[in-house]
């Protein structure tokens, strides 16, 4: 293994050791993904056997995931600036191995977070997929765009005063295209039709911000 | 092998209006360790902070050298230099043990670089750092400090919180940093911040003393 892979790999083993000690980042997922589901499919009922399921419910699937990971993902350096962790990470890693291991750390807790929530939510709502290959496409590469994001907004917001303030006021430009094309991707999922333009922007979108974080992240990183 | 170099001249660093550091400058070479004494808040963690790379300073020059090589970017300095200060936290959650495996794979260092320093300092590999005492916390920003070998080492108040068996352990982990940094066969160097001079083992080689203004 290269020496830069072993540190990315490093950093990523050691935030999932400190999840199994802590269990914040889980606790809090779960809590508000099985929270949000339970009330869509207590509101909605088998909303998925009708024909303004297919338009609505892939909304509200992407709605449910945004809410649980909006909880959980931007934790991930403001600990570090909290707990004062992030002067001895400074010191023995490189920014981009920090930046990876965080992302993949992000990344895995989405993938998990999806396979919880993605077949719940479809058996809940009695919602059928057309395209299960599709469906799943939409599911890893819009995972991998919230963990990208969110990796990159708490990076930035780590550093600042205002968190919240600025959590919200940089999120919302990075999160709403991403929403718009996955749920395009999962809405024609569901009905079988054909969404290789959106799901290439996606792509796009997916490879945009991780390599725009990957060069933005040595400067806020280092003071 | 050539050894390490650091010298530092006209170094400023203010916060907002609040002018911290004014023009510091200071040497200190291979075997030698530079104190650096003044009052609370006369900038000796900004200085060491500069030194380390973690803050930039708005004015003045850092030459920190290694190997005959020519002057380290901040970015390398960071990765460098050995780091013992207050504001120096580990994992909480992991053992002392975790912490330096983890650091030492970030380090490319042998796991057992670890467990040896750990023993050495008397520190129990398996206790959380969240339920070690102050001192035993101090005790392990040492090992840190040290696990990779570094030629430079920035100490401040590295003697805090410390009974008199760990200041004899970690004198002679210094002493033996500045003979031939942690067994690497070439010496090392060390700054030394402290409000007061502290009392030095008398086998060490004090290269200068610098006095901050508060």
């Amino acid at each position: 293994m290269s020496s830069w892979l072993a540190e990315a790999a490093a950093v990523f083993a050691k935030d999932w050791r400190s999840e199994a000690r802590t269990r914040y980042a889980l606790n809090t997922l779960g809590l508000f993904a099985l929270t949000t589901l339970v009330l869509v499919s207590v509101g909605l009922g088998p909303l998925g056997a009708s024909a303004a399921g297919a338009q609505v419910l892939p909304f509200l699937l992407w709605i449910v995931l945004l809410f649980a990971a909006a909880a959980g993902l931007p934790r991930a350096f403001v600990q570090e600036e909290e707990t004062h962790t992030a002067t001895a990470l400074r010191l023995a890693a490189r920014p981009s191995t920090v930046f990876w291991g965080k992302l993949a750390y992000a990344l895995s807790l989405t993938l998990a977070l999806e396979v919880l929530v993605a077949p719940l939510f479809l058996a809940m709502v009695q919602l059928e997929v057309a395209s299960p290959g599709l469906f799943a496409a939409g599911l890893a590469a819009g995972g991998f765009g919230l963990a990208a994001a969110s990796t990159v907004v708490a990076a930035i917001i780590a550093q600042a005063r205002a968190r919240s303030t600025l959590f919200a006021v940089l999120s919302f430009p990075l999160l709403v295209p991403l929403l718009l094309l996955v749920v395009e991707v999962t809405r024609n999922a569901v009905g079988g039709e054909p969404a290789a333009v959106a799901l290439r922007q996606l792509l796009l979108y997916d490879a945009s911000v991780a390599v725009a974080g990957s060069m933005l992240f040595p400067a806020i990183w280092n003071p | 092998m050539p050894p390490v170099h650091l010298r530092f001249s006209g170094l400023a660093r203010r916060f907002g209006r609040l002018p911290v550091l004014r023009g510091v400058d200071g040497e200190v070479g291979a075997g030698q360790v530079l104190v650096v004494t003044g009052v609370n808040g006369s900038g000796k963690s900004t200085l060491l902070r500069c030194l380390a790379g973690l803050l930039a300073p708005d004015a003045g020059e850092i030459d920190h050298r290694e190997d005959e090589g020519e002057p380290l970017p901040p970015a390398e300095r960071r990765l460098r230099v050995g780091y013992v200060a207050p504001d120096l936290a580990l994992y909480e959650e992991l053992t002392a043990g975790e912490n330096l495996d983890f650091f030492a794979r970030l380090r490319r260092v042998e796991r057992e670089r670890g467990r040896e320093l750990l023993a050495r300092l008397d520190l129990p590999p398996d206790r959380a750092a969240g339920a070690l005492s102050s001192g035993m916390r101090q005790k392990l920003r040492w090992a840190w400090a040290l696990l990779h070998r570094p030629g430079l080492l920035l100490l401040d108040e590295p003697f805090q919180n410390l009974d008199a068996a760990g200041a004899a352990a970690v004198g002679e982990l210094l002493a033996e940093h500045l003979g031939a940094a942690g067994g690497t066969g070439r010496p090392g160097a060390a700054v030394l911040a402290q409000p007061i001079a502290p009392t030095l083992d008398p086998r060490l080689a004090v290269a200068d003393r610098v006095e901050l203004a508060g």
